[in-house]
């Protein structure tokens, strides 16, 4: 107790301001350092956004007058799309869960074991799903199947990886009392680990989900099927009156979607 | 072990309560499989393709990890490992200028979007442009907007995703800042702080470390964004991918992907541990830290 000791007269001095930390300057330098080169790598220029605003003009003017009878015209590709969306979601989650409970040390035992599966999600979720798409594509040909595919793959990634990390940070209390029950490892996952998990996965596949109707619409690009066909088509004959009614109904769904998902987690959880 | 009997109330027979009804999960269950099975047939997918993929795949593995093992000190195959890093790097570039400008554009919008600092109309005008970013696709961006704009090149897409990001990370700010603690805002207010000067050393300090966790975790995702837009001709290494699939080159697809497999885990190791730092501080002097739960980010 040093301020005990000290003579009662001295007048208060407020503590000294800490020494700022060398951590600070050197990690901004770092970024800067970064950006610069990003920016010159990348050309990064906000010039055109003055000069040649005008270019965006005739691509303007399409998406302010929307073809909306198009919309309709293309209502296969939609159903497709939504289709894709929800064979992936629910093979892609279910895939995802098994692989969550082999990849947790707190379900799998056996260490090389769940090492491996744990990298073995890492590498599934390095891959962007484009990769995906195109490589797919390649082996089941042009079509909604490919598109299936490479979602399901993708899926995979995210929500193993999610759910493993809820799987690692159950209470630890409902195991130990399974395992002194003498339950064998199934019955342990099965009834001490999976009520626990359940909500936590349920609203990353609601989640997977919404973002698969994004994602597909990408994969048409690669010649995954869906919507993202129809987009492609449109953009390089430049119909852009076509295309604006083709986001603006995507924005809907999406949002509609949203909101469904929203209701269906605060119900479920 | 002696069994022991429950106590029972005189003249009464214990009797367990009844199980829970399972009439809503066996209805549930039923119509995800209705739903399901629609799917199936709607997705007018050409399912017997699927017995020969596994065929098929091997056969492509086979050939992209002959490519891998192909010595990368010699003539060809060095120049394809060099080149993929080449764009690789730009699909970083990309990445990292987009996350950027998400970062700044989003840090005034997570304010404006929050509760406890902009009043309720501004609140709501804020989300909705949020949640409207957040529903497009960036692709759509990049089409739309940026390609005619800035033409075909990474300067579109790393506008694209910048744009694209500021709908997630305006959002997550937004609920950053409306969790906060609200002690330090009240003892600056009592001390007579302007609202910029409440913002500024009550709100700032206590939501950066989870905000900048934010952006780190935005770019780990933009860097897979930056890969997809390659493909529409934005530069980065989603442009060569798509060509080579074009040639079926797959002994340079394999080194391709390799590469990108690569740098995208070495980048994640990388944010994942300064995220870590960030959230949780340093470990302390002389303890070996344990295997750490990283709180994720939820999803967006």
């Amino acid at each position: 107790m040093s301020a005990s000791t000290a003579p009662a007269r001295r007048a208060i001095t407020p503590p000294k301001r800490p020494l700022p930390s060398w951590r600070l300057p050197v990690g901004l330098a770092a970024v800067v350092a970064i950006t610069v080169w990003a920016g010159i790598s990348i050309e990064f220029t906000l010039t055109p956004l003055i000069t040649d605003i005008g270019r965006g003009e005739p691509v303007v003017r399409g998406f302010l007058d929307p073809n909306w009878l198009f919309i309709f015209r293309v209502w296969d590709a939609w159903l497709e799309t939504i289709a894709i969306a929800i064979i992936a979601s629910l093979v892609g989650n279910a895939i995802a869960l098994v692989l969550a409970f082999l990849a947790s040390p707190v379900t799998n035992p056996i260490t090389p074991f769940q090492k491996t599966m744990k990298a073995v999600m890492a590498v599934v979720r390095s891959l962007p799903d484009v990769a995906y798409g195109l490589i797919f594509v390649a082996a089941v040909g042009v079509g909604s199947l490919a598109g299936i595919l490479a979602l399901i793959m993708f899926n995979i990634g995210v929500c193993a990886k999610l759910t493993a990390e809820t799987i690692d940070a159950v209470d630890p209390g409902p195991i130990e009392a399974a395992d002194a029950s003498g339950a064998s490892l199934a019955r342990r996952a099965r009834f001490a680990v999976l009520p626990q998990a359940l909500p936590g996965y349920l609203s990353y596949s609601l989640y997977v989900f919404e973002l698969n109707l994004r994602a597909s619409v990408v994969l048409g690009f690669v010649g995954a099927g869906g919507i993202g066909s129809t987009i492609r088509v449109e953009l390089s004959r430049f119909s852009y009156e076509n295309l604006s009614a083709i986001i603006i109904a995507l924005f809907v769904i999406v949002f509609a979607l949203d909101a469904f998902s929203r209701w269906l987690r605060k119900k479920l959880i | 072990m002696s069994t022991i009997t429950p106590p029972r109330a005189p003249g009464r027979s214990f009797t367990p309560p009844p199980a829970p009804s399972k009439l809503r999960e066996t209805i549930g269950m039923l119509a995800v499989t209705l739903v399901f099975a629609l799917a199936v047939v709607l997705a007018d997918a050409n399912w017997p393709r699927l017995l020969e993929a596994p065929a098929v795949l091997g056969e492509f593995v086979v050939l992209m990890t002959q490519g891998v093992l192909q010595n990368p000190l010699e003539a060809p195959t060095n120049e394809y490992w060099t080149r993929s890093l080449e764009l690789m790097i730009e699909s970083l570039h990309i990445a990292w200028i987009g996350t950027l400008i998400g970062a700044i554009l989003s840090f005034p919008l997570g304010f404006l979007a929050a509760r406890n600092v902009a009043p309720p109309g501004v609140v709501v005008v804020v989300r909705q442009i949020l949640n409207a970013i957040r529903a497009i696709p960036e692709i759509i961006f990049a089409i739309a907007i940026m390609l005619p704009i800035f033409g075909l090149g990474p300067l579109a897409g790393a506008l694209a995703i910048g744009v694209n990001s500021v709908g997630t990370l305006g959002k997550l700010t937004s609920e950053a800042i409306e969790s906060i603690d609200t002690g330090p805002v009240e003892s600056a207010r009592a001390s007579g702080a302007s609202r910029w000067q409440v913002i500024r050393y009550a709100m700032v300090p206590q939501v950066m470390p989870e905000v900048v966790a934010y952006w780190l975790y935005r770019f780990e995702i933009n860097i897979r964004a930056s890969a997809i837009l390659g493909v529409l001709g934005a530069g980065g290494i989603g442009s060569i991918l798509s060509a080579l699939f074009n040639i079926r080159a797959w002994d340079r697809i394999g080194v391709t992907l390799a590469v990108i497999i690569i740098v995208t885990l070495i980048i994640d190791a990388i944010s994942g541990s300064i995220r870590h730092r960030i959230i949780h501080g340093a470990a302390p002097r002389g303890v070996r830290r344990r295997r750490a739960l990283t709180p994720e980010p939820p999803p967006v």
